[in-house]
């Protein structure tokens, strides 16, 4: 049982990072109606440039790569936004799809290439700190990682609620035509949203890299999947639905790797999405209009 | 041959149609007007089933439609055109035909491989009727996307005919389209009616109704208002206040 | 020689991949799942000619028949899904079925050897080529039969009414349902098809490689499939078999001049594809022009 709750106390807090994904890819769906595939790897991308700090001041203190990587993510957005969505007519799904496909193995290869595929050891912070309650504890780095994680999606639900911008947002997802009739740049709202998910990213990546000790390519994949997973789950283009679900996917993926064991852990969070997409496919909180 | 009990639609708490009674009698044409917003074409996504009824019931040919899928019923006998014009735009005109023979009658001419693998051959002379009946014979090669206005409402309707319909709902086949249109529009109808094909023409233009129906039905708010032949219908007191004072075009 | 052999090897089996996620598109399905089908057909014709001594040609029916009804199986529960979130439900199914791959066992003693799938270490001494004597070229010439029919199969739907059929629900399922088109059974049928035919390619992919193991079976892979129709362009068959020589090609030359760097080349072909002709290489459009420039003033198409 105690092994149980451990489990799912550090999934869940894990599992901050996999909503974090799963809010950029239903964030992007909301306001555009498309997905984003690269996403994932852009948000590894970031973590990665977070790095490059430590190749000019080779003494930098951790939150300085998590800074850099936060702000990389941003960069690597835009660039996304401009490669897949700026010139591609957006009556053509397929081909934006296709693009950021193309985005998300342009990514994973300049990544293996200047690393060499060798991982890459990321700094993390309180990892030597842990709060014990008896047999049960907490780790201070995953700690760290859930709250720089929320802090991420209280700034993000501050931007759309209370911002100019955050409306522009919110009215364009809903209304894109009437949205630029009343004189918001389409253009501008769709690059910024791509920045705006781009740092998240960034920060995800960071929070990952910070948990797992390590960077390697081989997490874009997995990273992909589940994102999407959460997002499905989620509810396409409800906030709070990828929350909810992405600490609802890491829970479930460290009790079955308790269970199962590392080799089957993602065949159940599969069979997770699965369940969702037969009995409630709308995901957990569905959004009107969502799943076009 | 058509008939609508007490048929409703509610949207939350909007009733886009509200208890409608309506019957369309074999052979004739009768026109569907009314304001805009008062429920004509929900009426017609309805009989068509793309839209469930919240109640009452819809019976064509004495069957209730009740539990038939869309694209049995628009099988069964009933076709329809759309106001926004839903031409498959990267196929051909011929193939925008072709795909829509689906009737019964269809199906028992030919086997399953020939329909559905066999080529253009077969369907060569009822294809030819229709393009000669839409005057697009010199375009059947031309993707649909790329014909003018006139010509693609006119594809519109041929495809509904290529099903071989026993009633065919037309939702505003009128809108956009000139004076002269409207003639050609006008004489292709009577020749539908000449063919045996029962009408249900939902319209704003006032002249075409009037010239052309049997009998109209007016809708206002989701409700029938008025019913009877067109000089009735025209200076019925509730409709002329439907409309605001007049059914000018 | 039998380095342009090995490359046509290649390119053959590549183009059954993708014309089996071809056909699914033409509906309007992207399928990520298709190399989850290339996936089975591999597995299971591998074991029928290793484990069982089947000759290939009854092994890669039976492939066929596996990975369609499997594919049947996912059209169904797949049409409760619209668009994008059918993206996301077939890469996880595709993922799932490399996951299980990944740890499935199952192995038999032959002539003193364990022969048979092994977890992670994948499927080793699918030697019915080698064992009978097939060279290089014959089986280049194999392979390149299955791809010439199952083109000429696709070419034949696409001129029949089947072909329109699939397109019209790809392009408008409202408009389709009102012209009396029963959704389902298309789209069901097509994704059977393209399981069939994905199928057919894994048999092949199987028998020529002699090794396969998971990871052969990725989302790149999976990437792969819907990448070359839509590259390619799905006004026709030849789209997909010309992105097909395009990317193989470019891919293989690049390694001449970018050595390692070439698979970033992919990547950025797709990206500048998509974004200079966002309908494919040959679009409809392109094909009308083809045919007025052949075709002149023959019969109606």
């Amino acid at each position: 049982m105690l092994d149980f709750l451990q489990a799912v106390s550090d999934g869940v807090l894990f599992g901050a990072t996999y909503a974090l994904i799963g809010i950029g890819f239903t964030l992007v769906f909301g306001v555009m109606h498309k997905i984003n595939m690269s996403y994932a790897a852009a948000s590894v991308g970031g973590a990665y440039c977070g790095l490059l700090i430590l190749h000019v001041f080779a003494g930098a203190p951790p939150w300085a790569v998590f800074l850099l990587a936060f702000a990389a993510g941003g960069v690597i957005g835009w660039l996304v936004y401009l490669t897949c969505f700026h010139f591609i007519p957006l009556a053509n799904p397929l081909a934006t799809l296709m693009s950021t496909v193309g985005m998300l193995l342009l990514i994973d290869e300049i990544v293996v290439h200047t690393t060499a595929g060798m991982p890459q050891n990321y700094p993390a912070l309180f990892d030597d700190v842990m709060l014990r309650f008896g047999d049960f504890s907490m780790r201070g780095d995953l700690m760290l990682v859930f709250g720089v994680s929320v802090l991420g999606m209280i700034a993000l639900l501050l931007l759309l609620y209370r911002t100019g911008l955050g409306l522009a947002t919110r009215a364009v997802s809903q209304q894109p035509v009437a949205a630029q009739l009343c004189g918001i740049q389409l253009a501008r709202v769709n690059a910024l949203t791509f920045v705006i998910t781009g740092l998240l990213g960034g920060l995800a990546g960071a929070m990952i890299g910070a948990s797992v000790g390590a960077l390697s390519p081989l997490l874009t994949t997995p990273l992909t999947v589940k994102g999407l997973i959460v997002t499905v789950v989620g509810g396409l283009g409800s906030i709070p639905g990828a929350i909810v679900a992405g600490l609802l996917v890491g829970g479930f993926e460290n009790v079955f790797q308790l269970y199962r064991g590392v080799t089957e852990r993602d065949l159940y969070v599969m069979l997770l999405l699965f369940v969702f997409l037969v009995f409630r496919p709308g995901g957990l909180f569905a959004v009107k209009g969502a799943g076009r | 041959m058509l008939e609508l009990r007490g048929v409703s639609r509610y949207f939350g708490g909007v009733r886009a149609v509200d208890g409608l009674d309506l019957e369309v009698k074999e052979g004739e044409i009768l026109g569907l007007i009314g304001p805009n917003g008062s429920g004509k074409s929900t009426t017609v996504n309805l009989i068509t089933g793309l839209i469930p009824l919240s109640s009452g019931e819809v019976r064509f040919c004495g069957k209730d439609l009740a539990e038939l899928p869309v694209h049995k019923r628009l099988q069964g006998g009933i076709a329809r055109t759309f106001q926004n014009i839903r031409l498959f735009g990267q196929l051909t005109v011929w193939q925008n035909l072709w795909v829509a023979q689906n009737s019964p009658e269809d199906h028992a001419r030919r086997g399953f491989f020939s329909r559905w693998l066999g080529g253009q051959r077969g369907v060569r002379e009822e294809i030819s009727q229709l393009l000669e009946f839409s005057g697009l014979a010199d375009k059947q090669n031309e993707l649909a996307s790329n014909l003018a206005f006139g010509e693609q409402r006119r594809l519109e309707l041929a495809r509904a005919l290529a099903a071989r319909p026993k009633l065919l709902l037309l939702d505003e086949p009128a809108a956009g389209m000139n004076v002269e249109e409207i003639a050609d529009l006008d004489e292709r109808i009577r020749k539908l009616r000449g063919h045996g094909v029962t009408v249900l023409l939902i319209e704003h233009h006032m002249e075409l109704v009037m010239a052309i129906t049997d009998r109209v039905a007016v809708l206002n708010f989701g409700q029938k208002i008025a019913e009877g032949t067109p000089a009735e219908v025209q200076i019925d007191p509730a409709v002329q206040k439907a409309y605001l004072g007049g059914a000018e075009e | 020689m039998d380095f342009y052999f090995g490359l046509a090897q290649i390119i053959g089996v590549h183009t059954l991949l993708g014309l089996s996620a071809y056909i699914v598109l033409l509906t309007g399905q992207v399928s990520l799942a298709q190399a989850g089908f290339f996936a089975i057909g591999a597995y299971a014709a591998g074991m029928l000619t290793v484990l069982a001594g089947w000759h290939i040609v009854p092994a890669l029916g039976a492939g066929m028949v596996i990975g369609s009804a499997t594919a049947c199986a996912v059209g169904f529960p797949a049409l409760r899904v619209k668009g994008l979130m059918l993206v996301i439900a077939t890469l996880a199914f595709g993922e799932g079925i490399r996951l299980f791959f990944f740890n499935f066992d199952y192995q038999v003693a032959k002539g003193g050897v364990q022969l048979g799938p092994l977890g992670g270490e994948g499927f080793r001494q699918i030697r019915f080529f080698p064992e009978n004597g097939w060279s290089t070229l014959e089986v280049m010439l194999f392979i390149w039969i299955f791809v010439v029919l199952v083109m000429l199969l696709l070419w034949w739907f696409d001129r029949s009414r089947y072909g329109a059929v699939l397109r019209a629900v790809g392009e408008d399922e409202l408009a389709a349902q009102s012209v009396g088109i029963n959704l389902t059974a298309v789209k069901v049928s097509a994704m059977t098809v393209g399981g069939a035919i994905a199928g057919l390619g894994g048999g092949l992919y199987a028998h020529y490689t002699t090794h396969i193991e998971h990871a052969s079976f990725n989302i790149l892979v999976a990437t792969f499939a819907i990448a070359y129709p839509i590259v390619g362009g799905l006004a026709s068959v030849l789209g997909t078999l010309f992105a097909v020589i395009f990317v193989q090609g470019v891919l293989i030359e690049g390694l001449r001049f970018l050595g390692d760097w070439r698979n970033l080349l992919f990547g950025a072909l797709i990206v500048l594809a998509m974004n200079l002709r966002p309908r494919g290489i040959l679009d409809a459009q392109a094909i009308v022009w083809f045919k007025r420039l052949f075709g002149g003033g023959k019969r109606n198409a």
